[in-house]
């Protein structure tokens, strides 16, 4: 069993896929959930999935740089951004409409 | 051997429980519990950064994400409480499209991963926790803070400094707008 | 060549009454009715004045062989380097001739409408009308080429349209113009057909000269401002060109292409000129103001057929055929016109018919002619000419007495003779020229006529041509006795008055051109193919057809002048042929059986379901189909943020997996 696990260690592929798994996941959430907040949380799963596979590409394609962390780093702060405004906008909603369940905002229709 | 056969078993371990956890996040019905679950996906995620040495990275989403966000999330679901976000219950024909779309796009994002042949350095292969230098030089462990602060504030071709400052203005255009959108609308002030 | 300044500038008499209509429609007109009379008038004034310089220019500058110039002329149509259409100015004996005539007419007549139109709704548009008209029949007439002939002779449709609708509320207006323009336009249809076939041929003709002889074409391009293209008059004319047509193939039967166009084209001007089956509209057009069927309906619009047929007079000569139909039409229309002529009571329409007849005679005219013996086509211009004034005379007296007596039956008229001793002067010497009693003009181009189709043994239509000139007179005596001889007849023939100054000048201008307008040389100036040697009178015709005319206006005098009893009991023992005759012939209830139960039936309605059922039906479908794919489509526009996430994941992976099996 340690043998086996220690002649297995994680190789690019099996992050590639673990971040796969969690994007598709985070995919699911946003088509799925009718709660605008359960939306949001479904989106940061996604990015958190990407800022994952930046990190991977760092480490196994160009060690010893710090390029990956960077969007990363970045990439977490536009999500902050972005969730700080779509909590906003989701206050201000549910001001109007007293729901935030997005079957039920449709001005967009066609 | 022991070393790697422990950092193998805790990769497994933190992804299946993320996974798991992602999974809660998505499916749960109640709102509260899938806010939590995202806490616990997020935290994994600063595990997999450590486990891929990148220790600040790891802090920044501990600090910034389970944090701010989550706790900003916690706010908002505080502050628009009813029933329908407590329960948040998809139709089936919903979820059935759910899973087809994701599970399609599974698909070919691994199908794309598969037909990539990535220029993975040799050095990498089997050191996960040590850094080794490439072919004889002497293992230097980096130090990613001073390298990252010299990045970002580098305004040469390799430098972040543009980035940088686009971010600052974005995070301060956002605090501005989130206090406007959701301030209480004025009242107009009946002046006689 | 030293060029006077109307000859390089001949454009000019077209372009002042357009330039004059564009003026009084859109700024006089609603500023003052006055001054649009006034301006339209003068316009049309200058326009004549230039008309006659050009004619003096022309005659001292090209005597004594009248070469076809065309002093200005730009592109207008390019189709290919051989094939464009120019608009110009076409100057020739038989064009200037035209332009004279229908100059002059044009400008009395609009003298005359501002005292005749005084006071009536519609003033302005009135002389914009007329002026409108005006252009189209000059640019007609000077066009160089037959595509700006076509251009103008809608035109000119379309102002007649205009003009006998001018009444428009009311109802027999409104359709005598709708009929006028259905049936010329019908007949330009054989016109634009007979211009294609033209049209192609002349195209060919003009590479194989092109090719094979440079020098007919230079030749032709001698006097000219652009170079001689497929669609002029002056190529298709010449000698080269009409030998090469000669030779193209043939249809079915042995018929020509030639023939075959040239009959098409006649049919055109057959519509124009309103000729035996397609004369139904004119005496119906007399529905307009009285000057107007004076400018259009006598002396302009109605010779634009024998005009085109003059113009195009070589390439009729080579296809024989067709000439020899010109010329039995024309014959049988003079007859047939003549005849129905002695029977109508309303003043108008007896002038309407015998301008058919006179029509008629122009036609025979010109069909009797060859390149050989061309007295023929002389002769048609010269009673083209002659007609147009005291044609016209005839009208504006006529106009003059409705003017007075308001009404149009010569029954409610009589006894004008000394109410009205102006109008009735010049009435009675149109009446005259009309009839070919020497020395009228009318006596002069008619025994041309006659010495033309007795001198290319066309016997038959000599024959017609002798029994018209004794109808003629009998018909036109007749409504001359019985408006100005006899007791007044109505309370409106009681208190008749003479019509103002204005309108009586030109009355007495025309009354002088119909006495000395048969004295014109006309041999000298216009001709086409041999000269004609000096033509004086032939007496040996002459004398039997003045004899005729005598023993027209005799019986006229017997039946009419008197009391009234020999009519109804002449009237009474023709019984049948009198009714038939008086109804023209049934032509019109012909045309209206074959329209509805025919045309209408098969044709007409067919099409309208086709157009509706099908055509609309298509567009229709189109619309229904956008219609639906839309709201189809619109049903994807969910208004919901999941739906376009959905969409746009879904294209993601299909967009990945198409290009994973391209790569591939």
């Amino acid at each position: 069993m340690v043998e086996l696990l220690s002649n297995n260690p994680p190789g690019i592929w099996h992050w590639l896929i673990l971040s796969t798994i969690l994007f598709s996941i985070g995919l699911y959430g946003v088509l799925i959930r009718k709660s605008a907040v359960g939306v949001l949380m479904s989106a940061e799963l996604m990015l958190n999935a990407a800022v994952l596979n930046f990190v991977v590409f760092n480490h196994f394609v160009k060690p010893f740089t710090i390029d990956g962390e960077l969007m990363g780093i970045f990439i977490i702060a536009v999500a902050a951004a972005e969730a700080v405004v779509a909590m906003a906008i989701f206050v201000a909603i549910f001001k109007h409409k007293k729901s935030i369940d997005i079957t039920h905002i449709e001005t967009m229709k066609g | 051997m022991w070393n790697e056969a422990a950092g193998t078993f805790v990769f497994y371990l933190i992804a299946f429980f993320s996974i798991f956890t992602a999974l809660t996040v998505v499916y749960t019905r109640r709102i509260l519990r899938a806010a939590i679950a995202l806490a616990c996906v997020l935290v994994c995620s600063a595990g997999f950064y450590v486990m891929l040495d990148f220790e600040f990275l790891a802090g920044v989403q501990v600090m910034v994400y389970v944090g701010g966000i989550v706790v900003l999330m916690l706010f908002a679901i505080m502050l628009t409480s009813s029933a329908e976000l407590i329960v948040d219950r998809p139709s089936f024909q919903r979820r059935f499209v759910g899973v087809l779309i994701s599970i399609g796009f599974f698909f070919v994002t691994t199908t794309a991963f598969w037909a990539t042949d990535f220029p993975v350095a040799e050095s990498t292969k089997d050191t996960l926790f040590t850094k080794v230098s490439i072919e004889g030089e002497k293992a230097e462990p980096l130090d990613d803070v001073v390298e990252l602060g010299k990045k970002l504030l580098d305004y040469g071709p390799e430098g972040y400094v543009l980035p940088f400052e686009i971010i600052s203005l974005l995070l301060l255009s956002v605090m501005i707008g989130g206090i406007i959108i959701a301030r209480k609308p004025p009242q107009l002030e009946n002046k006689e | 060549m030293n060029e006077g300044f109307i000859l390089s500038n001949a454009w000019l008499i077209p372009a002042i009454p357009l330039i004059s209509f564009f003026l009084v429609g859109m700024f006089i007109r609603p500023a003052s009715k006055q001054a649009a009379g006034l301006v339209a008038t003068s316009a049309v004034f200058l326009s004549a004045a230039c008309a006659y310089m050009l004619a003096w220019e022309y005659y001292q500058a090209f005597a004594p062989e009248y070469q076809s110039i065309v002093p200005w002329s730009i592109e207008w149509l390019r189709y290919q380097e051989f094939l464009s259409v120019s608009v110009g100015v076409l100057v020739d004996p038989t064009s200037i001739l035209l332009m004279v005539v229908v100059t002059t007419v044009s400008s009395l007549v609009h003298l005359y409408s501002i005292g005749y139109m005084h006071g009536e709704e519609g003033y302005g548009r009135y002389f914009t009308y007329l002026n409108l008209f005006t252009f189209s029949m000059l640019g007609l007439v000077v066009a160089p080429n037959i595509m700006q002939m076509f251009v103008c002779w809608e035109l000119v449709g379309a102002s007649s349209f205009l003009l006998i609708g001018y009444y428009y509320d009311k109802p027999s207006a409104v359709s005598a113009s709708k009929k006028a323009f259905i049936v010329t336009r019908f007949a330009d249809l054989g016109f634009l057909l007979g211009i294609l076939i033209l049209g192609y041929f002349g195209y060919h003709v003009y590479g194989v000269l092109s090719d094979s002889s440079t020098s007919v074409l230079a030749e032709m391009n001698q006097y000219s401002s652009t170079a001689i293209q497929p669609f002029d008059f002056k190529f298709l004319n010449h000698p080269a060109v009409i030998a090469q047509f000669a030779d193209q193939g043939s249809l079915l039967g042995g018929i020509s292409m030639l023939t075959l166009a040239m009959v098409l084209i006649f049919a055109g001007a057959a519509g124009k000129s309103a000729m035996f089956p397609l004369h139904i509209w004119l005496p119906d057009a007399m529905e307009g103001p009285t000057p107007v069927s004076a400018l259009i309906h006598a002396a302009t619009m109605v010779v634009a057929g024998v005009y085109l047929v003059a113009r195009l007079f070589p390439v009729y000569a080579a296809s024989g055929s067709a000439l020899l139909i010109v010329a039995y039409i024309g014959a049988f229309t003079c007859l047939f016109a003549a005849v129905i002529g002695c029977t109508q009571d309303d003043i108008k329409r007896v002038l309407a018919f015998s301008t058919l007849s006179q029509l008629g005679y122009m036609m025979l005219s010109l069909g009797v002619a060859t390149m050989a013996h061309p007295l023929g086509y002389t002769a048609s211009l010269f009673h083209l000419f002659t007609h147009a004034f005291f044609k016209a005379l005839l009208f504006l007296g006529a106009g003059s007495v409705i003017h007075a007596v308001h009404s149009n039956e010569i029954w409610d008229m009589g006894g004008l003779k000394r109410k009205m001793p102006v109008t009735h002067i010049t009435f009675l010497i149109a009446t005259i020229a009309i009839a070919g009693i020497p020395p009228f003009a009318g006596f002069f181009s008619k025994d041309e006529i006659l010495a033309a189709a007795l001198g290319n043994h066309h016997q038959i239509i000599f024959g017609i041509g002798l029994l018209v000139a004794g109808l003629t007179p009998f018909y036109m005596f007749r409504i001359y006795f019985v408006t100005f001889w006899g007791p007044h007849r109505t309370e409106g023939a009681e208190h008749a008055h003479e019509s103002p100054p204005v309108m009586l000048l030109p009355l007495a201008i025309l009354a002088v051109l119909a006495v000395i307008a048969g004295f014109v040389p006309m041999a000298s100036f216009v001709h086409i193919g041999e000269p004609l040697g000096h033509h004086g009178i032939n007496w040996a015709i002459a004398i039997p057809a003045i004899l005729v005319a005598l023993t027209g206006i005799g019986v006229a005098w017997f039946l009419y002048a008197g009391n009234q009893d020999r009519v109804s009991k002449l009237v009474q023992n023709l019984g049948v042929v009198y009714r038939v005759i008086k109804d023209k012939f049934y032509i019109d209830e012909v045309y209206l059986f074959i329209t509805h139960n025919f045309i209408f039936k098969y044709i007409s309605r067919p099409i309208a379901w086709f157009d509706r059922n099908v055509v609309d039906g298509s567009m229709n479908l189109t619309g229904w189909a956008t219609r639906m794919s839309g709201w189809i489509l619109s049903h994807m526009q969910t208004g919901q943020v999941q739906t376009y996430a959905a969409w746009y994941a879904l294209s993601t992976i299909v967009v990945f997996g198409l290009l994973a099996v391209t790569l591939q």
